[in-house]
């Protein structure tokens, strides 16, 4: 049977691609896109589409791709319906707490306010260190929010950390390592099993080939 | 104009579809009908803390919450269980179980806002009451009957047990608090996850080793591939069990339909003992689901060992093509209503008749 793979656009594309290249997978049509947005693999009975992260989810939940690849960023902030089976360990970043230098949100007294890309992940970490924290959802160019004043402090995914340095944020705690997941829907998992498992452990020796 | 809107994750279900429901409710229910099983029906309102003391980790904000006239807080009931539990705890308090019951009920959840997910769902299922594992046999043979009956031949059961996972943590001395967030992680095969909790907790390499492998031991030949890692007689007793079953159901001719996955352990507070899912080939979820809970009545105040599976009748039917049945016409002048009738009463004994006024079809 046939197996649909959702990839996430952008950030992970590059790495993600060449990760099936490893597994000897067709993927001329992935490298050279145009405006196609559905791409068939020349090798495998694979079709690939290109999708953003917070879909790349929602397509596998619903079943109309069987297997995604997303940053376990986006994870932890959307749905758990659905097997997260493989690290890639490509897209390696870090969850991190900043904020103005002297101005430590995880310490100050008051009402604390945090700008987030994703607020529910950053709820559940100062819950978890028994703080009461309100959330402001931000979009982008999250550094910006506390050098203006708009929040004490950021929860942000950091890969060089040169961009906070620059903004003069300084980070007060790593939340957690991030990387990018194969996640798999439930019932594709039942259903195509040999498929999936045979898709799983290519990458999975792509993954260690890359890391020798 | 403003627009009449229904609340958020409700649908209407229009005749097309409200037929194939219809029918395949039929079926299923037959299937029960046959094995005995008698139907009830419940409120669809309970009272909130009948489901807060019998789940310790209620999912809160699932529950569609109101207030009645004394102040006393209700939900609508999010599933059939533990209304048929209650009523067997209650209202068969001295009779003698086993009891069989059948249901074809709406439940009702708060999901994710946007998600395409429904909120209000038909579940058609069963409860047997009263009798202990020797019947997890008769049971799942049931489960595969009614899959036969909505997929034809491309089906599946997957089976598990969560007493092997249960057994495991108190052998290797998980506490419990640390057991339900690894059952978690491993009902969700987060394998990165599943890893680093392994690797933190103070245990012999060989536990870590089954612990990590728990997610992947699934498929139809991973009994045997499990028995390799179980550290503990006790663990393989459970795989033995399992093994049996099997046997059992491959002589009543479901060797193709079952599999078996050992890393399916969810609610750990909730299910007590085999746990199975059904899939269907191009059904991109669930389309029944089941297990054995030996506590829940003894929450309610009656000690009862019991299983029980429902379908989701909604998930299957988007499958089947709508099908509208065949309606006669009848026309008849104004005033002459009487021959109208008599004439469909006649055409009525050969399927369904409706009545049109002749000058009404003619504006359309």
């Amino acid at each position: 049977m046939s197996l649909s793979i959702a990839l996430t656009k952008g950030r992970l594309e590059k790495d993600a691609v060449e990760l099936l290249d490893l597994c000897g997978y067709g993927t001329e049509k992935l490298k050279n896109k145009g405006r196609a947005l559905v791409f068939e693999d020349t090798r495998e009975d694979f079709r690939y589409f290109l999708v953003k992260a917070n879909d790349c989810i929602t397509y596998v939940e619903h079943g109309v791709a069987d297997c995604g690849i997303v940053g376990k960023d986006t994870l932890m902030e959307g749905g758990s319906d659905y097997y997260e089976l493989l690290d890639l360990k490509i897209g390696k970043c870090k969850f991190i707490i900043a904020g103005m230098k002297d101005h430590n949100p995880l310490t100050m007294s008051g009402n604390i306010r945090i700008g987030s890309k994703y607020p529910e992940a950053a709820k559940r970490y100062f819950l978890s260190r028994g703080l009461d924290a309100e959330m402001i959802r931000l979009e982008g160019s999250v550094e910006l929010a506390p050098v203006l004043g708009l929040c004490d402090g950021i929860m942000d995914i950091m890969e060089t950390g040169r961009t906070l340095k620059e903004n003069g944020l300084v980070v007060y705690d790593t939340v957690c390592d991030i990387s990018a997941r194969v996640i798999v829907n439930k019932a594709s998992f039942k259903i195509k099993r040999q498929e999936i498992m045979k898709f799983l452990t290519d990458m999975e020796r792509a993954v260690e080939r890359c890391s020798e | 104009m403003k627009e009449i809107q229904i609340p958020s994750g409700m649908r209407d279900i229009l005749p097309g579809n409200s037929i194939n429901k219809r029918h395949l409710q039929q079926k299923v229910e037959q299937i029960f009908h046959l094995y005995g099983y008698l139907p009830i029906e419940t409120p669809l309102l309970e009272f909130y803390e009948t489901y807060r003391s019998s789940f310790s980790r209620l999912e809160e904000d699932t529950l569609y919450k109101f207030v009645d006239e004394n102040g006393q807080i209700l939900v609508l009931r999010t599933d059939m269980t533990l209304p048929i539990a209650r009523v067997c705890a209650t209202r068969y308090s001295q009779e003698k179980p086993p009891f069989r019951f059948s249901y074809c009920s709406n439940v009702y959840k708060v999901r994710q806002s946007f998600a395409g997910k429904r909120n209000e769902v038909t579940d058609c299922g069963i409860e047997l009451i009263g009798l202990d594992e020797s019947s997890d046999l008769e049971v799942l043979n049931c489960a595969l009957e009614v899959m036969a009956e909505l997929s034809e031949d491309h089906y599946v059961l997957e089976i598990g047990n969560i007493r092997l996972f249960r057994r495991a943590c108190d052998i290797a001395g998980i506490p419990e608090e640390s057991a339900a967030v690894l059952s978690d992680l491993i009902d969700r095969k987060a394998m990165t996850e599943v890893k680093q909790m392994v690797d933190a907790l103070n245990l012999r390499e060989q536990e870590k080793e089954f612990f990590r492998r728990l997610p992947l031991f699934n498929g139809p030949d991973s009994l045997a591939e499990a028995a390799e890692y179980c550290f503990a007689e006790e663990l393989l007793v459970e795989i033995e069990h399992l093994q049996c079953l099997q046997e059992q159901l491959c002589v009543l001719g479901n060797r193709d339909h079952i599999t078996f996955d050992l890393g399916k352990v969810p609610h750990l507070e909730y299910y007590t003992g085999i746990i199975f899912e059904g899939y269907a080939q191009g059904i991109s979820s669930a389309v029944l689901s089941g297990g054995r809970y030996d506590h829940l009545l003894a929450k309610l105040g009656r000690d009862l060992p019991a299983i029980g599976f429902g379908v989701k009748l909604d998930v299957p039917v988007p499958m089947v093509k709508d099908t509208l049945p065949e309606i006669q016409k009848v026309y008849y002048r104004r005033g002459e209503e009487l021959q109208g009738i008599l004439k469909a009463r006649e055409l009525r004994k050969r399927g369904p008749v409706t009545l049109i006024p002749e000058d009404t079809e003619a504006d359309v």
